[in-house]
């Protein structure tokens, strides 16, 4: 063989593996965790509301408004406690230009009316009712209350795993409609 | 050192550097060669072994450090204890599901535990050094393989039929007798034994079983396709192991089909042997009572025409109707269902009764359904019972008034129920534990009558695109291997020049050379071969 052969055939074999080596470990390490980033594409989704209408994602974003979607649980506290602020924010100006969606993570509807009855007012934005977990599965949601922000262009633009403050859900709105 | 190709002093033929025995002749070039090591000298046949001749650019330096026979040895130990390792506490896949592995493995393994997650022990085939490893033991195989597979082709390729008289002298099986009036003979009966004959003049090269030779390289062929298979099962669409939990009478899509598979559990049903009547396992069943006979979960599988936004209804169409049992799983597209388990732990109903002040059960019983609770139910004509709250998990009692709940399963749940009679309403607390009166002064009390579980299959759905390559990987190793094994390359130098004169060589197994060529040599009334290595043994024990 001669020596110009024998060094593409060392090269190209050496890069081969390499490359395929760093595939595999990609492909391992991406996953486990495909978790929904700030920058990525929000998934688009239907589902029916409490009130018995379908909301999509995509017609939201469509019609121009920034969409924040909160992932809760009547179980979880933090939940029960960021609703009324998010609905004060709500309710006081008009909300032309986002929508608040909060998303019920698989509970049946006694639980969520329970709950909605001993709030001191109605919740006004729509609760969107993911039985089969399809939605939250499809956004990999670890913890509630997850709060995901999407612009108007349908990408995530803030996300936050914890309750959110009267400061943060205005964040959340300043975010999705920029 | 100076590398320079080399030319041989007695044939003129020029051999690249490094070069021991001449490729041509086989006149000893380097004449240490084999002063050192009587065994093996022909290993490949004195060429250069490519790897060792120059060192340049890093590439050259990354395949020659790869070629080493002792990285190599490194890497396949290096596997081996990693996996040893990886039994010592179970893999992540056999600690319980939903429990976090980080946990898990501090608690129950301590700080030994903490380093086997840390270090990625628990998943040790997807760590990412475990990974490298593979793949340093690819490279590895390759480049060893072509860096001693290409020379020793060529030498097998190109050899001589006439060989120096000194290369005769120095095989381990040599023969010389000054009567060559039978060497047709010897020739014509080892041609029977299946040599190969190559004639050049008064030289004659026999041969056999060269392809003992390649069992090696075929053995790394087989080797490489098993790793390119494992390789694979970490890319996207050619392995699937997932859990699928389904209720009875739930309907869920299938993992990693992207809703285009639902399915249905019809019913999950669990035989067990019966003990009266004698059947063939009489005495296993004395031993533990209840021994399942048969799991089996029925389901029906749909097909889902509507499938690209997530959430919405899907459109149903049922496509097939199966029986899943143990080891008979339900095959569908490269995907398997397997039965793994079943769970009959999670509460799905509860049932009550109303008993009034003298302790007589008023009405029929109700039933509360604890995924999705009807608000009131009716027990007799005149008596109706409000179901006012519901948690699932009971934590406490909320300043509103209102039940909290610890998590939405319904571990422990706890009521709030009114029950209306005659217009007069009064309201209790009931827990599985306790229940408490609300409203002062109640007639009524209601008691817990049982509850029911949800009985749930668990299926395990499985696709594994790579089992062909492992297998056939597999196969391919072990044909290598037999090959290696049990073919022997025997390669026999006859020259009539100066009388009659024999040289023998094999890869493996020389008594069973000598036994073939002494056979023949006893045929034709002369003395069987001399072994070099009996001959220094016995130099050896007289010392």
């Amino acid at each position: 063989m001669k020596r110009g052969t024998r060094n593409i055939l060392r090269v190209s074999i050496i890069v081969t593996v390499a490359v395929l080596i760093g595939i595999t470990l990609w492909f391992n390490l991406t996953s486990d965790n495909k978790t929904v980033a700030v920058g990525d594409e929000a998934v688009d989704f239907q589902l029916t509301t409490m009130e018995g209408e379908q909301i999509r994602l995509s017609e939201l974003t469509d019609e121009g408004k920034g969409v924040i979607l909160n992932f809760w649980g009547t179980w979880c506290k933090p939940c029960r406690e960021e609703m009324p602020d998010m609905n004060d924010i709500y309710t006081a100006d008009d909300n032309d230009e986002y929508e608040i969606v909060a998303v019920n993570v698989a509970e049946n509807e006694q639980q969520i009316k329970q709950f909605i009855s001993g709030l001191e007012s109605d919740l006004e934005f729509p609760i969107a009712l993911d039985k089969t977990r399809d939605v939250t599965e499809a956004y990999s949601i670890g913890p509630l209350p997850t709060t995901i922000a999407v612009n108007q262009e349908g990408t995530v633009v803030k996300k936050q795993e914890y309750q959110l403050t009267h400061e943060d859900i205005l964040a959340f709105i300043e975010n999705a409609t920029e | 050192m100076e590398l320079k190709e080399i030319k041989c002093g007695s044939c003129g033929h020029v051999n690249p550097p490094g070069t021991q025995l001449c490729q041509s002749c086989g006149k000893m070039i380097n004449s240490d060669y084999d002063k050192k090591k009587i065994k093996d000298l022909m290993r490949y046949d004195g060429s250069a072994v490519r790897s060792k001749v120059r060192s340049k650019s890093i590439f050259d330096k990354i395949w020659i450090f790869f070629t080493s026979i002792k990285v190599g040895v490194s890497i396949i130990l290096a596997i081996a204890v990693a996996a040893a390792i990886g039994t010592i506490f179970p893999q992540e896949y056999f600690i319980p599901i939903g429990v976090d592995p980080a946990d898990y493995y501090q608690e129950n393994y301590g700080t030994l535990g903490y380093l086997y997650y840390t270090l990625g022990f628990h998943n040790l085939y997807s760590s990412w050094w475990f990974v490298l490893l593979n793949g340093m033991l690819a490279l590895s195989i390759i480049a060893a393989s072509i860096d001693r597979g290409i020379p020793l082709f060529k030498s097998l390729k190109n050899q001589r039929v006439k060989k120096h008289e000194s290369f005769f002298r120095r095989q381990r099986l040599f023969k010389h007798d000054e009567n060559t009036e039978n060497a047709e003979k010897i020739i014509g009966q080892l041609k029977k034994k299946r040599y190969k004959v190559r004639q050049d003049g008064n030289n004659y090269l026999l041969e056999k079983g060269r392809l003992s030779r390649w069992g090696p390289y075929i053995n790394h062929v087989g080797l490489i396709i098993l790793l390119t298979g494992s390789m694979l099962r970490f890319f996207p669409g050619m392995y699937v192991d997932e859990i699928v939990y389904l209720n009875e009478g739930e309907t869920k899509d299938l993992p990693t089909t992207n809703g285009q598979y639902y399915v249905k559990n019809d019913g999950f049903t669990l035989d067990t042997y019966d003990e009266k009547s004698k059947e063939v396992f009489d005495q296993a069943l004395n031993q533990g009572n209840n021994i399942v006979s048969n799991f089996q979960t029925d389901i029906t599988v749909y097909e889902n025409e509507s499938s690209e936004v997530v959430g919405a209804k899907p459109d149903l169409t049922e496509i097939d109707n199966y029986s899943i049992r143990v080891n008979h799983p339900y095959r569908f597209d490269s995907y398997e269902l397997y039965q793994s388990s079943y769970d009959d732990s999670q509460m799905k109903a509860m049932t009550f009764r109303l008993e009034d002040a003298e302790g007589n059960t008023v009405g029929e019983n109700f039933t509360v359904n604890l995924d999705d609770p009807e608000q009131s139910y009716q027990i007799n004509e005149n008596t109706e019972i409000k179901m006012r709250a519901y948690a699932p998990d009971f934590l406490e009692i909320a300043d509103n008034g209102t039940l909290v709940s610890e998590t939405p399963v319904p571990r422990n749940p706890a009521f709030v129920f009114e029950v209306n009679n005659d217009g007069e309403s009064e309201l209790s607390l009931l827990q599985i534990m306790n229940s408490t009166d609300i409203t002062s002064g109640n007639d009524y009390s209601i008691r817990f009558v049982e509850a029911e579980q949800h009985m749930a299959s668990v299926l395990t759905l499985k696709k594994d695109l790579t089992v062909p390559l492992v297998a056939g990987g597999f196969v391919i190793f072990l044909l290598g291997v037999f090959i290696g094994a049990y073919i022997n390359h025997r390669r026999i130098w006859i020259s009539l020049e100066d009388g009659f004169t024999l040289a023998g060589h094999t890869n493996k197994n020389y008594f069973g050379m000598k036994k073939e060529l002494d056979q023949i040599l006893e045929a034709n009334s002369l003395t069987p071969v001399s072994d070099k290595f009996e001959i220094e043994d016995k130099a050896k024990d007289k010392e």
